[in-house]
């Protein structure tokens, strides 16, 4: 188990504890979440706070274990493929929505229809670019269609919230959600909380805690001030300075990956001598102590997300080595030449921080290099744009779905979302990795890539954040690999 | 608050204005009269101290405000186990120097408060001349133009318009001179309308006198005190808003330094370091107290009709003690009140 | 007062055109909302599709003209973010907000009356000194901060208050305190200045030489003639709490107002969300000056509204 749980506790925190009034009863937790959903439908936002509440209403066809592997979750069992594009799931029996419906092929069939609809304009749409469609075999029978041969269907499938086949049509569906979860809707006050209470005929093993209230506290600091005060049990997003301060706390390796897309094509950055310079002169260990006070892994040779299938296994570490890098800069001709580094601030942990330390480190390695920090929207025109690539832009890639065609598509795949290279080899051997089913060929082929943008350098991979909560003391709880705050998995200990 | 006796009587100061005094008496007429009021002078002298500062950060600052020392983050005040003289305020979450931090988050709010109630105090002056002296059309299209703009939800719009233009100090200082010019112009136009109906400014008007030097001449040392008084106290409110609007991210942006932005960077941390917000948001204060005490020393001074309250309460208290007192305290009483004056 | 009410209301609504005209050349020069709006993962066909659905592709004259006509049926459009009206959203909020000025400004008009009255009877005196530095202390802390450092102290480390959000009385206090703070120090120094004006006038002189009770002559002549002045900084103070002055004490204290909304809008580049927002409070303000118009003329019958 990779996952990293360090508890502490301070006499100074149980003092502020015990002067704080316990108004909650034992088994009532107070969650903060970063902001309000603005919706509860959950199959139309791509949003951090309807998934939080969400993601224990409802529930997935595939379900992950904490560590991140993939079992069966409203299905009986993983899907098995039909032909090429379809995959059958086998249905968990007799279970129920909230509100009575029962959970069966129609629900599903109902639920990916709505989805991919494109009336429903959902934010999810690109979890599901590949659905075609569903269909009903028998009532615990259903077959989902791809547009191809899709290998990661499986994976979508967990990112799908299973949502009832009558009551979805309800006016109220968006402000009343009712699914199959371990809990129940129960009030949402706008602007201040949303409650849920536990689901007493929950088809799997009991939850522990009966009661959750989600507040919605943007600045993390006024979070930890909460959490300080005894009025939240659990926060997100914890500075890895306040870990300590925290009456407790958790770090789990998380689904961001922070990377420099460095272009293959422009003037400096062409010659892959630079681009390995660029890599090796990157103390990541000091990155990861200093700027996260430990609550990060040096990415291995690679962007993929350790967790996600297609991770190669086989890649070094970078070694820092700066004589080397310098070395091998003087080599290409590349000394005092300027690259621009392009990168934006505040939307991610540390980012402007991160960006800045690297830019010193190549300007350590001999690169002279100029550091743009752009608002938000110009840092996107650049990211996404297809002619011109910047020298090097800083991007910090999430994979929700923890399968490596994430990677693939945002930063290697030529001419895709926001890759910086022209390797049209490339391009084609990742357009035919995401058809190839066999589990094992796939991998194989993704191997290849991920080694091949290794050797030449393609990325500057940084960091693997962990992602750290901030629990009050009487809760006890394993965060989970995929981010999500799932209540049943916590308890109240006092 | 010590409430001074005015040095000279209004008849004085006119009869020395009459003899042109020099640069270097009206200097020490101005210290000596400033003296009078401790918190009017402690507000005159801590401004001058945040002139100084603000203008020799480069010499007073012990490092680079923007300077990040991935080693040195978060360390406490000097004073403090665990601080060290290196950093005598500490250091930020970047290992930044707080002391040179707070020495050159003067410039910000200096600079945004000089310029915005420079700017917006010459355009209000203008359109409220203007609008008092030709009075008519111009006067009301100009007073409805005002009265329209005072009514806008103000700072919501600053919001918009900020967030729509992308946040920087140059917008910033647009933004608000934009803003905050009508309060000049209906000051001055309600000046204008009142000093030109005194029989001096009508015969002078009557006699031929060109309008402008009407202006200069007669108007314009009727408008000096009050417009001095409501430029400090505009001051103020515009240094609090720089320091707003940066707390809220739409102000002065990093790399450069505020004082309001460095409070917003610190709120993060106010569990592990106390000093991040503490000292940039003392220097708000202070800035803005000794403002406004200079300011209410000002007001004091420069209306005659407050000098004559001023007086009057003197005596009055003056008149309370001696009715309490015995005869002889009487006495000694008022040699240390006339010894004060 | 018909004339003056309805010359008042054409004032009101110029200042209702003005919003209009200001908010939509700003909006419209927004970043780019579709860039923002969408998540890194959407195609180029997702964000062709999206500018299209909030009419952005449409020549400027038209998108203008379409507000117009939108605005004048207070069709603000659906919120970007909420993906509701952005009407809802704001009507949802804005109770939030005026029940945080009502309680600030409750509270600031509740002290200030004895407290300036207080400090006037004795000009000079130790309360009258302690007052005026209190209140100018009061006019100098920038709220955000005040209002950071009684989370620490009175949340944090005494446990005694809630350190944000919105619930119940307790939730108040420390908010009201911060969005208090300069409307009280302002009011006690104006209330304290022209009580002190008042009474060195010679009808109170007049009254107290009848042997009319020194108390009562404050309370019932003095004060009276200090309601105008009063109200008419009570009422500024509420129009510019309402024109975004709580923003920042909202966002401190996470209050789910409109000031916070329109935070959160800027945020989501909402720009619907927050055009609706600007509107609603554009009107509020039209009609709380009308208001106050003609409060004045109850209060004080001498004075003309022309």
């Amino acid at each position: 188990m990779n996952v990293l749980t360090r508890l502490t506790s301070s006499a100074a925190v149980a003092a502020i504890m015990a002067l704080s009034p316990l108004s909650a009863l034992a088994a009532d937790i107070t969650i903060a979440i970063g902001s309000e959903p603005s919706t509860l439908d959950p199959q139309v936002r791509d949003d951090g706070g309807e998934r939080a509440i969400n993601d224990n209403v409802y529930e997935t066809l595939m379900a992950r274990t904490p560590d991140g592997e993939l079992i069966a979750g409203l299905a009986a069992a993983a899907p098995t493929p039909v032909d090429a594009k379809t995959w059958e799931f086998k249905l968990r029996p007799n279970i129920k929505f909230h509100n009575g419906e029962a959970f069966n092929a129609d629900a599903v069939v109902n639920s990916v229809k709505r989805v991919i609809d494109p009336a429903l304009k959902s934010e999810q749409a690109a979890y599901f670019g590949t659905i075609t469609g569903a269909e009903k075999v028998d009532d615990l029978t259903v077959r989902i269609i791809t547009s191809g041969p899709d290998p990661i269907l499986p994976s979508r499938m967990y990112w799908m919230k299973m949502i009832p086949a009558t009551y979805a049509a309800d006016a109220k569906f968006a402000e009343a959600p009712v699914g199959t979860g371990p809990y129940k809707f129960t009030s949402w006050n706008r602007g201040q909380d949303i409650v849920l209470e536990k689901n007493a005929d929950y088809w799997g093993d009991a939850a522990s805690i009966d009661k959750v209230t989600y507040r919605f506290v943007g600045e993390s600091g006024t979070r930890l001030s909460g959490l300080m005060a005894g009025e939240l049990d659990v926060i997100t997003n914890l500075l890895p300075e306040f870990a300590q301060q925290a009456p407790k706390f958790a770090a789990v390796s998380g689904l961001e990956t922070s990377l420099m897309i460095v272009s293959t094509d422009n003037e400096v950055t062409k010659d892959p001598r630079v681009r390995e310079a660029m890599n090796i002169s990157v103390d990541r260990k000091a990155l990861a102590e200093s700027l996260f006070g430990g609550y990060a892994t040096p990415a291995k040779g690679q962007v993929v997300n350790p967790k996600a299938f297609g991770y190669n296994k086989s890649l070094p570490d970078y070694v820092f080595d700066v004589d080397k890098a310098r070395a091998l800069i003087k080599e290409a001709g590349a000394e005092g030449k300027t690259i621009k580094l392009v990168g934006e601030a505040g939307r991610w942990l540390k980012d402007r921080e991160l960006i800045e330390a690297v830019g010193a480190y190549w300007k350590d390695a001999g690169l002279n290099v100029d550091i743009k920090i752009e608002d938000f929207g110009e840092y996107l025109n650049q990211l996404f744009d297809k002619n011109t690539r910047p020298d090097a832009i800083f991007l910090s890639n999430s994979n929700e779905l923890l399968d490596v065609d994430r990677e693939m598509t945002a930063v290697l795949q030529s001419k895709a979302s926001s890759a910086s290279n022209s390797d049209q080899e490339m391009s084609d051997q990742i357009s035919a990795a995401r058809t190839e089913t066999d589990i094992e060929k796939r991998q194989a082929m993704y191997d290849a890539i991920t080694k091949k943008a290794y050797d030449l350098s393609y990325l500057v991979p940084l960091l693997n954040q962990q992602d750290i909560y901030g629990f009050s003391k009487r809760l006890e709880w394993q965060p989970r690999v995929d981010s999500k705050l799932l209540v049943k998995e916590m308890k109240i200990t006092e | 608050m010590a409430i001074p006796m005015p040095v000279t009587t209004p008849v004085a100061t006119a009869r020395n204005a009459a003899q042109r005094p020099t640069l270097l008496s009206r200097l020490d007429e101005f210290g000596r009269e400033l003296w009078q009021d401790k918190l009017g002078t402690l507000g005159f002298a801590v401004i001058v101290a945040l002139l100084l500062m603000a203008i020799l950060a480069p010499l007073l600052a012990p490092y680079d405000p923007a300077a990040q020392s991935v080693i040195s983050r978060l360390k406490p005040p000097a004073w403090l186990p665990k601080g060290s003289w290196e950093h005598i305020l500490g250091t930020d979450h970047l290992g930044r120097d707080v002391l040179s931090r707070v020495i050159y988050g003067a410039r910000a709010s200096l600079l945004v408060g000089v310029l915005v109630v420079l700017f917006a105090g010459s355009f209000g002056v203008v359109l409220g001349l203007w609008a008092g002296f030709r009075g008519g059309r111009t006067d009301s299209i100009i007073m409805r133009i005002v009265d329209v703009q005072v009514a806008f939800p103000g700072l919501l719009l600053i919001l918009l318009v900020i967030s729509v233009i992308g946040p920087s100090m140059a917008t910033m200082i647009i933004v608000l001179v934009v803003t905050n010019w009508m309060v000049y112009a209906r000051v001055v136009r309600g000046i204008v309308l009142s000093v030109r109906q005194t029989p001096y400014v009508e015969a002078a008007e009557m006699i031929g006198c060109k309008t402008s030097r009407v202006i200069f001449r007669h108007i314009l040392p009727n408008l000096t005190s009050p417009l001095l008084t409501l430029g400090i106290l505009e001051f103020t409110n515009i240094v609090l808003a720089e320091a707003a609007l940066s707390f809220l991210g739409l102000g002065v942006q990093p790399p450069a330094t505020s004082w309001g932005l460095d409070v917003a960077n610190g709120r993060d941390y106010i569990f592990v370091a106390w000093w991040l917000i503490t000292f940039p948001g003392l220097s708000i204060a202070t800035t803005v107290l000794a403002v406004n005490l200079f300011a209410s020393w000002v007001r004091v001074t420069t209306d005659p009709q407050e000098r004559e309250k001023r007086f009057a309460y003197q005596r009055a208290k003056l008149a309370a003690r001696r009715a309490r007192r015995s005869p002889q305290a009487q006495s000694s009483e008022a040699k240390s009140q006339g010894g004060r004056s | 007062m018909g004339g003056f009410l309805l010359r008042r209301i054409g004032q009101g609504l110029l200042v209702v055109i003005g919003v209009t005209v200001i908010v939509f050349i700003a909006t419209r020069m927004v970043g780019d909302p579709v860039k923002v709006m969408l998540p890194l993962s959407a195609t180029d066909a997702q964000r062709a599709a999206f500018a299209q659905q909030i009419g952005l592709d449409r020549p400027i004259a038209t998108q203008f003209v379409d507000f117009v006509s939108d605005m004048a049926r207070l069709d603000f459009g659906d919120s970007l973010w909420q993906r509701r009206p952005a009407l809802d959203v704001v009507l949802e909020r804005l109770p939030n907000t005026l029940k945080l000025i009502g309680a600030g400004l409750g509270l600031a008009i509740l002290l200030s009356l004895p407290l300036g009255a207080i400090a006037a009877l004795r000009p000079g005196g130790w309360v009258d000194r302690t007052t005026v530095f209190v209140g100018l202390f009061g006019l100098s802390l920038p709220q955000f901060w005040f209002g950071l450092l009684m989370i620490v102290f009175f949340a944090v480390t005494l446990g005694w208050l809630p350190t944000s959000g919105m619930g119940g009385a307790r939730y108040y206090i420390l908010p009201a305190i911060t969005l208090a703070l300069p409307s009280l120090a302002r009011l006690v120094m104006l209330v304290r200045s022209s009580m002190i004006d008042e009474l060195n006038q010679q009808y109170v002189r007049t009254a107290r030489a009848k042997g009319l009770h020194f108390k009562r002559v404050v309370m019932v002549h003095a004060m009276r003639n200090t309601l105008v002045p009063f109200v008419t900084l009570a009422g500024w103070e509420l129009i510019s709490a309402l024109a975004g002055y709580t923003v920042v004490v909202e966002t401190v204290f996470a209050w789910p107002g409109l000031g916070l909304t329109a935070m959160q809008a800027i945020q989501k580049s909402d720009l619907f969300l927050l055009q609706a927002i600007v509107f609603t409070v554009a009107v509020l303000i039209v009609v709380i000056n009308v208001g106050l118009d003609v409060i004045y003329k109850l209060i004080d019958p001498r004075i003309r509204l022309a």
